[in-house]
């Protein structure tokens, strides 16, 4: 990361996050802030958590920890001690944004802003700190349930579905981050910080793209499709089976997308599996959502054959050098062979010392003018605790007493 | 109090989600953002649905209306060297501009960074399409579906012995918007702070791969590629969606320890199935999980979603209703964060927006007008905001520049 800047050098960020606000820190720790990981003594609970790196249940090896709390320092305190609560408050006057999953006693936005009136201060919980659920408990599988996300996600004959990984997580951690860079904005214009209050459960309705407020006028409240797709009067496959595992293809229409399906058909038939009356379908007049179902399973049998005898890098070759709007369903392997990410140099070897190399996904963006991208490995625990407390003139002496009292 | 982005404006080209939900978060908090449009090419978004007797026509498609609130529109036709040269000025004008063309689109109007930076040293533009500005598949031309394929969500979403599913709402479209809305956001603070611009390429499929790093570093560090497993957790059990009472009604239960455990057995009134110590332990659970599962279905099968998640809250165990589009309008929760905020639209009336998670203590969302018409603001941006003679206005007006 040479000599470009960082758009947020220079801000200094002390996440106090579990794992629902992990990636909230990372983001703006790639954005060039200094964010200190504060963890209790016995490290954060997400240390303990399958998977390990070479199987090792090792708090120094948990994949989901060294995922997410990239580009971040890391210290140990006691927030349960006196002690602990004031050195963390003599940390936030000297910070500009706090980050939180969770209320720390005595260490809430009143005693922090009184500490420190420019500091910006965001609180990422299940539903928000105010409200008739504000109590209840939520983590990624509840929330989405309670957003309407998960309720048309999975096939129609069992239960909603979720995505394995906590994709609650990464939206309600990028609208975190936001609320502090949104926050710091402001400071520029007032001089004060603020509080934000960010909800995983809010920030899980827009991922349905505005069919919830929609449905105050189409009266669609939404139903599970599978690897299908509600049309007007049919239902059409949008995920295929193929030689070696699974594409993304839309029979769907609109001037968009009629010149792939065109580009799709010519390449049937270049391999002789285009019948004649789908050579001579007039394209122009297609319209998927008056089609039939007995004309989208025509359809659809053609195109599921010619996807069976191609695997899904064939597949996805041809559409990118045929502009066709197929994509394979790739898993981490396939991700990471992709030529595409190669040609941009997105992957990125991070060493974690003492336990070897990993290959990261890089920078969430790139900028001509700023440096985006992971600065550090996600920290061992403790690893900056000295450092840290020693920039706030904390010596080697009581850095001792801290250790033996348990506060660090 | 004044609006964090009052006296800032933001241009936007292209449509869709990726592109113009980022800017509603500035738009929402004061901003003037303003799209250019055209008649000639529309945005698919004012087109999903459209038949010849769509009320409205352009005008009257919901999808836009609803993601599009709280923005001025401009109709230029990119297709003449005349509307080409007004959108340049208003791009050297604006405080920022936002695009999600395909790349390569805005350098053939001559109204990409490169070209416009020449003019405006400290401009601000973010890019954002599927696979980025560089590379050999920059011009691949997919959708968010396929986005959300190529970043690797659908390959985690679904059950193991099913076919992957995507979840839904195409996901590379909302969390780009997010990422597009957080890199605008830091790069105007630090032109603020030093007065640098600077151009930002969000590649969507990027975004989403860097969302799932612990699925990339479980490959990278132990071969292991990380599948779809329904909605159980590799560490906590229960953790599941079981049916309710009703028609395709369900409710989520997630017992993150032994303890939950305990609260959820007390709640369920201490049945004797529940008293076998193998499932006193999480590993005890995790072994005999579909065994577990049908316990607890049979139990939430007859009684009411909400019900089972008010029961078991009150018991100290996270459940929630499985709630769907209209569940959410009365949703209490949302209710009292404002979550759906009415606007009055030219064609369709009174109708409901959405906005973002953010609750700050010294400002506040707002949503002021409705989504625009094609063209709605065109003699207002270019007139009185731009400061285009009225002469120049009429001209180009008669030959069709802003259509």
């Amino acid at each position: 990361m040479a000599a470009l800047p960082g758009n947020l050098d220079g801000i200094r960020i002390l996440d106090l996050t579990r794992e629902p606000g992990f990636f909230a820190g990372k983001l703006l720790g790639d954005l060039g802030a200094d964010v200190v990981k504060v963890e209790p003594p016995g490290g954060d609970p997400a240390r303990r958590r399958p998977p390990f790196w070479g199987g090792i249940a090792d708090p120094e090896r948990s994949l989901l920890w060294l995922a997410m709390n990239t580009s971040k320092r890391g210290v140990t305190l006691d927030l349960a001690r006196p002690r602990g609560r004031a050195l963390f408050l003599e940390l936030a006057a000297r910070a500009d944004a706090v980050l939180e999953t969770e209320p720390t006693p005595g260490l809430g936005w009143p005693e922090l802003r009184a500490q420190n009136p420019r500091l910006v201060h965001v609180a990422l919980t299940p539903f928000g700190e105010a409200g008739p659920r504000a109590g209840w408990r939520g983590s990624d599988l509840t929330v989405t349930a309670m957003s309407g996300n998960l309720y048309s996600t999975g096939d129609p004959d069992r239960a909603p579905v979720r995505c394995s990984l906590p994709v609650s997580y990464y939206h309600g951690g990028i609208e975190a981050a936001l609320g502090v860079a949104f926050a710091l904005l402001a400071r520029e214009r007032t001089g004060e910080g603020q509080h934000a209050d960010v909800a995983l459960q809010e920030a899980m309705v827009m991922p349905n793209i505005g069919t919830a407020a929609m449905c105050k006028m189409t009266g669609n409240r939404g139903a599970r499709a599978g690897a299908f797709m509600r049309q007007e009067r049919s239902v059409a496959r949008e995920i295929w089976p193929c030689k070696d595992g699974f594409v993304s293809f839309a029979l769907r229409g609109g001037p968009a997308r009629i010149p792939g399906l065109v580009a799709m058909v010519k390449y049937l038939d270049e391999h002789g599996m285009a019948s004649a009356a789908l050579r001579a379908r007039d394209w122009k007049a297609y319209n998927h959502n008056l089609l039939t179902q007995a004309e989208v399973d025509e359809l659809s049998r053609e195109f599921g054959a010619f996807f069976l005898s191609k695997t899904m890098g064939e597949l996805y070759r041809a559409a990118c050098e045929r502009n066709l709007m197929l994509a394979p369903i790739n898993n981490a392997r396939e991700i990471a062979a992709s030529t595409q990410l190669a040609a941009r140099e997105f992957f990125v070897e991070v060493e974690n010392p003492g336990r070897g190399r990993l290959r990261y996904p890089g920078a969430c963006a790139r900028s001509n003018a700023s440096a985006i991208g992971i600065r550090r490995p996600a920290p061992r625990l403790g690893e900056h605790t000295a450092e840290v407390l020693g920039e706030l003139g904390v010596g080697a002496a009581e850095l001792a007493r801290l250790r033996a009292e348990g506060v660090v | 109090m004044t609006d964090l982005f009052a006296g800032t404006t933001i241009l936007e080209f292209g449509g869709g989600a990726a592109g113009p939900v980022a800017t509603r978060y500035f738009a929402d908090h004061g901003a003037t953002v303003i799209r250019v449009e055209s008649r000639q090419r529309p945005d698919f978004l004012r087109t999903l649905r459209l038949t010849p007797d769509s009320p409205g026509g352009l005008d009257g498609a919901h999808h836009f209306a609803v993601l599009n609130a709280n923005k001025l529109s401009v109709a230029l036709n990119l297709s003449r060297p005349e509307g080409v040269a007004v959108a340049r000025r208003l791009a050297l004008w604006a405080d920022a501009v936002a695009e999600n063309f395909a790349p390569g689109a805005m350098a053939k109007w001559g109204l990409d960074y490169a070209s416009l930076v020449k003019e405006r040293p400290d401009l601000v533009m973010i890019s954002t399409c599927l696979n980025g500005q560089t590379g050999p598949e920059r011009h691949y031309p997919g959708f968010g579906g396929q986005g959300s394929a190529l970043a690797g969500f659908n390959h985690l979403t679904g059950w193991p012995d099913r076919e992957p599913v995507g979840p839904f709402g195409t996901i590379t479209d909302s969390l780009s918007p997010r990422f597009a809305a957080l890199l605008l956001a830091s790069a105007l603070l630090h032109r603020r702070r030093t007065g640098e611009g600077q151009h930002i390429d969000l590649a969507q499929v990027e975004g989403g791969i860097v969302c799932l790093t612990e699925s990339m570093i479980t490959w990278a560090a132990n071969g292991e590629i990380l599948g779809r497993m329904g909605n159980r957790s590799r560490h906590e059990a229960p953790h599941g969606v079981f049916p309710c009472a009703g028609k395709d009604r369900w409710v989520a239960i997630v017992v993150h320890d032994d303890e939950d455990w305990r609260r959820l057995v007390r709640a369920l009134g201490e049945p004797a199935w529940a008293a076998d110590a193998a499932y006193a332990t999480v590993a005890g659970r995790l072994a005999r999980v579909d065994e577990l599962e049908r316990r607890l279905a049979d139990w939430t099968a007859p009684r009411q979603a909400a019900e089972v998640a008010e029961l078991l809250q009150a018991a100290g165990v996270e459940a929630g209703p499985a709630e769907d589009f209209g569940d959410l309008h009365e949703d209490p929760q949302l209710a009292h964060r404002r979550h759906f905020r009415e606007v009055e639209h030219a064609v369709l009336g009174r109708h409901p927006v959405e906005t973002h998670a953010m609750r700050f203590s010294a400002m506040e969302p707002r949503i002021q007008s409705a989504a625009p018409r094609l063209g709605e603001h065109t003699e207002h941006v270019l007139r009185e905001l731009l400061g285009m003679g009225r002469e120049e206005f009429v001209r180009l007006r008669a030959v069709g520049v802003f259509e």
